[in-house]
């Protein structure tokens, strides 16, 4: 950013109040929902393409010993069956590292894997001839959990060692904590998995365009992954292949994984083989087996606290089962173990997190990463070292909170009042203490009520989980209206609307003059992965980069028109005009058509990289996150003690998003990460039985429906703003979806006076820890 | 085959049908209702529910050769851009659609409810709105936008 821009950056931050930044908008995609417009890649399928399906593992570990797929040849109307040996280029579909092929070739890994496509003009007869493919195999030891994946002589799930990555804390000196300890106590915390479950399954459509592109339009978080791991697999040059996102029905972490690039390239190679358009589209079964879930978790803790409760010492295990092949499961452990100790100042840290290969199928990323099991933890922790020092949980957590000055487990200083503020906040909102109080001396049958407090830091967007770039390329037209293209993806955040906000900001001119194009790689840069909610953050920076660079030139020509400095100008409702002088102006579309007269150029690409972050491997100690997003969650909740059913009836969600750039829209992402939580804390389970899933649909599978909503969530927004996110926003993608466990637990505890280590609380586990207390 | 007639959205049309074919895929794509979207097919999740003669129905799991001469609303005729039904302006201003999948077939629900009772509950609402899932979580903001149609708000 040259010096006049950052000045003007500047301005527009301090000088005067936001003109369309925190304020009530609409959401740029909500009139194409509400019309139901052909938008998704479903509706967008015309003519009559080939059909393309998996034939996928029958069992999780198997030497596949051949491949007989003679009969579903000879099924009408089917095309071809693709092996691996059919691959032109390379084998492998792996997200980010290259262990998982496209098709399994000696063997296979987990249940669904695919080994083969069969190809076919009617989608019946496909799935008629799926069932003919004849798969002989030599079933392989199962490992289905990471406890026997890490015993010494384990089978191993791929010629590697089962443990991908061990990643450490190393801070002060644990057993000298322990020994200046009051108190210590050991617990251990298991999470499930659970599947992100966007409603829209994946479907990827295929076809040459008339230029000779293979085209694939399909829904996805990151088209640029798909597009550099397709064109490698097909083996053609990346100008030969284009990608496009439709409008993507939910992602979650899912669709920026795995499944995208397998079905697009599922949908390519028929379409280059064949040259006709040809449709690959999951079934929700499939869907549910291969798309990547939340990791499940075993967390010890072992935690040494004075009488008074300052935490002196915290030790930890963390093994996380990331199924048969990686995916992101080396990152997710790295977040995981990073925030492992939760919110709090702990002068001696020791913590071990263990990424662990299984015969499960796979884990990769869901919205929060690792926070929402690290946070379940370190949260019930918490509360269990309260309980035993008698003191409350606002307590404990008030003698160790990180406040401005605090150095967190990896020893960087916080200078952000964010927690403080929302951890207060929380407290007054509910009138925590005495409630908590009052409901733990209850004694009344069958329903028992409780209150439960957690607390939140997150490390934003990629920090060490990768380049923390984004793009965004900005045109104003002739007209004075405004074209913004990116990379980064909507598919149900909200978020690009932030960058529309952003450009109409800057510019001074209203959103609806904004129009964003779809994503498509032939059209625009590489803008990074839309993960780790970051699109607001640091996409935002990316689009005020690209509506400065045009602003200066407008201002510029403005300067001339208008008699006066380009620096005094101020852009505001469609005029631009002296500051402090409105009523001598000149329009935005004039100030426009002057500059296209001239011959300017009103096209920019806006560019933002986020500081590297550094951190020690050996000791993790360093600064791994440019900021932190803070927040407090209370939950109250109803327990019937007779049938263990738990319903969550308030939540009181604080949560310090830095600067409030859509209000409507985090009001949203609030609520959806508090039900979201809800379901994983009580009823989502995806349950592995030696390798094999037992429950890939969704009357087995339940997610929260509109009874299982808490009849009220208060969404509080504190504004402490960060040094990174544009305007100092802070990252509030996934932030909803990591204290609700946590939150529900230590509410559960409150009513029963038990702490359920294990989720979810379902009813037959809460009966039963009632029962055993 | 078999020759039916079936009004949707207001309009008659004729179409040929087999004696297997589901309403979903009859609506999407011989008649061409993409607002009709499909999440399960077993009749789960609710994305595919129209309402037929003003009752919601998972169109996976009709035969539309049993409807013959019935009536049907897809989200595309409750309103449009230039015409918004008052619950998809209600569905924009409080901000209910995050993904949108679920957006056409919770409209129609919602709407189902309004048509028999003008001032549901809180708790009439969620028994009503169960059928139709939403991963996104826009649970509280399809009450609160009804209401706003109802004029609580």
């Amino acid at each position: 950013m040259n010096e006049e821009i950052a000045r003007r950056l500047g301005e527009i931050e301090e000088t005067r109040d936001f003109f369309v930044v925190g304020k009530k908008v609409a959401r740029v995609d909500a009139l194409d929902a509400v019309l139901g417009r052909p938008v998704y890649t479903a509706d967008l399928i015309t003519g009559r393409p080939l059909y393309v399906r998996a034939v996928r593992s029958t069992y999780p570990h198997a030497l596949i010993k051949s491949i007989d797929f003679s009969k579903a040849l000879e099924t009408p109307s089917i095309k071809a069956v693709y092996t691996h040996r059919d691959i032109p280029g390379v084998n492998d579909a792996g997200s980010l590292i290259p262990d998982r092929p496209l098709l399994a070739y000696d063997k296979v890994r987990h249940i669904g894997e695919a080994l083969a496509l069969v190809v076919g003009e009617d989608l019946e007869r496909v799935e008629e001839a799926v069932d003919q493919v004849a798969v002989d195999y030599d079933p392989l030891p199962v490992v289905s959990s990471p406890g026997e994946a890490m015993r010494p002589g384990a089978p191993r799930v791929q010629d590697r060692d089962n443990v991908v990555t061990h990643f450490k804390i190393r801070k002060g000196d644990v057993e000298k904590g322990f020994k200046q300890s009051h108190l210590v106590l050991e617990r251990t915390y298991r999470t499930q998995h659970i599947d992100g479950l966007p409603l829209e399954i994946e479907v990827a459509y295929a076809f040459w365009s008339h230029d000779s592109i293979l085209t694939c339009i399909s829904t996805m978080q990151n088209p640029f992954d798909v597009y550099n791991k397709v064109a490698q697999i097909l083996g053609i040059p990346k100008e030969k292949l284009r990608i496009i996102q439709a409008a993507t029905g939910g992602g979650f972490g899912p669709k920026s994984d795995e499944t995208p690039i397998d079905v697009s390239a599922y949908a390519c190679l028929a379409t280059l083989k064949t040259g006709r358009p040809a449709v690959s589209a999951f079934t929700r079964e499939e869907a549910m087996t291969v798309q990547c879930k939340r990791h499940p978790f075993e967390i010890t803790h072992r935690v040494g606290v004075t009488r008074d409760g300052r935490l002196m010492a915290w030790k930890s295990t963390l093994i996380e089962d990331t199924g048969a092949y990686v995916s992101k499961g080396h990152l997710v452990i790295g977040r995981a173990t990073f925030h492992c100790t939760g919110p709090y100042e702990v002068p001696n840290i020791w913590a071990d997190g263990y990424c662990v290969l299984t015969n499960n199928t796979m884990a990769g990323s869901t919205r929060g990463f690792g926070a929402p099991q690290s946070h379940f933890a370190a949260e019930m922790m918490m509360d269990e070292l309260a309980a035993e020092l008698g003191l409350s949980p606002a307590e404990i957590r008030r003698r160790n909170v990180l406040r401005v000055g605090s150095l967190t487990a990896t020893s960087q200083k916080v200078d952000d009042p964010g927690l403080e503020i929302c951890f207060q906040k929380a407290l007054e909102l509910t009138d925590f203490e005495r409630r908590y109080g009052e409901l733990k001396a209850q004694s009344g049958w069958p329903i028992r009520r409780g209150i439960g407090l957690a607390l939140l830091y997150h490390g934003n967007t990629l920090g060490p989980e990768g380049d923390d770039f984004a793009t965004v390329t900005t045109r104003v037209e002739r007209d004075g209206s405004i074209t913004v293209q990116t990379g980064l993806t909507e598919f149900g955040t909200g978020a690009i609307t932030s960058l529309i906000l952003v450009t109409a900001e800057t510019f001074g001119i209203s959103p609806s003059r904004i129009r964003l194009e779809r994503p498509d790689t032939l059209a625009i840069p590489n803008s990074g992965p839309t993960v780790a909610s970051r699109t607001t953050a640091i996409g935002g920076r990316a689009a005020l980069d690209a509506a400065l660079k045009i602003r200066q030139v407008i201002a510029n020509v403005a300067s001339e028109i208008l008699g006066c400095r380009a620096e005094d100008l101020t852009f505001h409702q469609s005029k631009i005009y002296p500051k402090g002088q409105p009523s001598k102006y000149v329009s935005w579309e004039e100030a426009v058509a002057e500059c296209y007269r001239l011959g300017l150029d009103l096209k920019a690409t806006g560019y933002y990289i986020a500081p590297p972050t550094k951190w020690d491997p050996e000791t993790g100690q360093g600064s791994p996150y440019n900021q932190y997003t803070y927040g407090a969650l209370v939950t109250e909740v109803e327990v019937d003690m007779e049938t263990g059913v738990v319903r969550v009836d308030r939540m009181t969600a604080v949560y310090d998003v830095g600067r409030a750039i859509n209000p409507l829209g985090l009001v949203s992402t609030y609520e959806s990460g508090s039900i979201m939580g809800l379901g994983y804390a009580l009823l989502e389970h995806i349950i592995h039985e030696n390798g094999r899933l037992l429950n890939p649909n969704l009357h087995t599978y339940i997610i929260p429906t509109s009874v299982d909503a808490p009849s009220r969530i208060e969404s509080i927004m504190v504004e402490s703003p960060g040094p990174m996110g544009v305007f100092g926003a802070k990252a509030m993608g996934e932030i909803p979806v990591v204290l609700p466990a946590a939150s529900i637990a230590n509410a559960v505890a409150n009513a029963t006076g038990v702490f359920i280590r294990q989720l979810p609380l379902r009813p037959d586990r809460v009966l039963t820890a009632i029962s055993q207390s | 085959m078999k020759q039916i007639r079936l009004n949707v959205n207001g309009s008659s049309y004729e179409v040929e049908v087999n004696d297997n074919e589901r309403l979903v895929d009859v609506l999407r794509d011989k008649l061409g209702f993409k607002g009709v979207k499909e999440g399960c097919g077993v009749g789960d999740c609710g994305l595919c529910i129209v309402l037929v003669n003003g009752r919601p129905v998972n169109s996976c799991l009709v035969l539309a050769a049993r409807l013959d001469g019935e009536d049907i609303l897809t989200v595309e005729g409750l309103g449009s851009a230039e015409n918004l039904h008052p619950l998809q302006r209600s569905y924009i201003e409080v901000g209910a659609s995050q993904c949108g999948y679920c957006i056409p077939a919770a409209l129609l629900v919602t709407h189902s409810l309004l048509s028999k009772n003008k001032r549901p509950s809180a708790d009439e609402m969620r028994r009503h709105m169960r059928s139709v899932l939403c991963r996104c979580g826009s649970y509280l903001r399809f009450e609160e936008a009804v209401k706003v149609v109802v004029g609580d708000e």
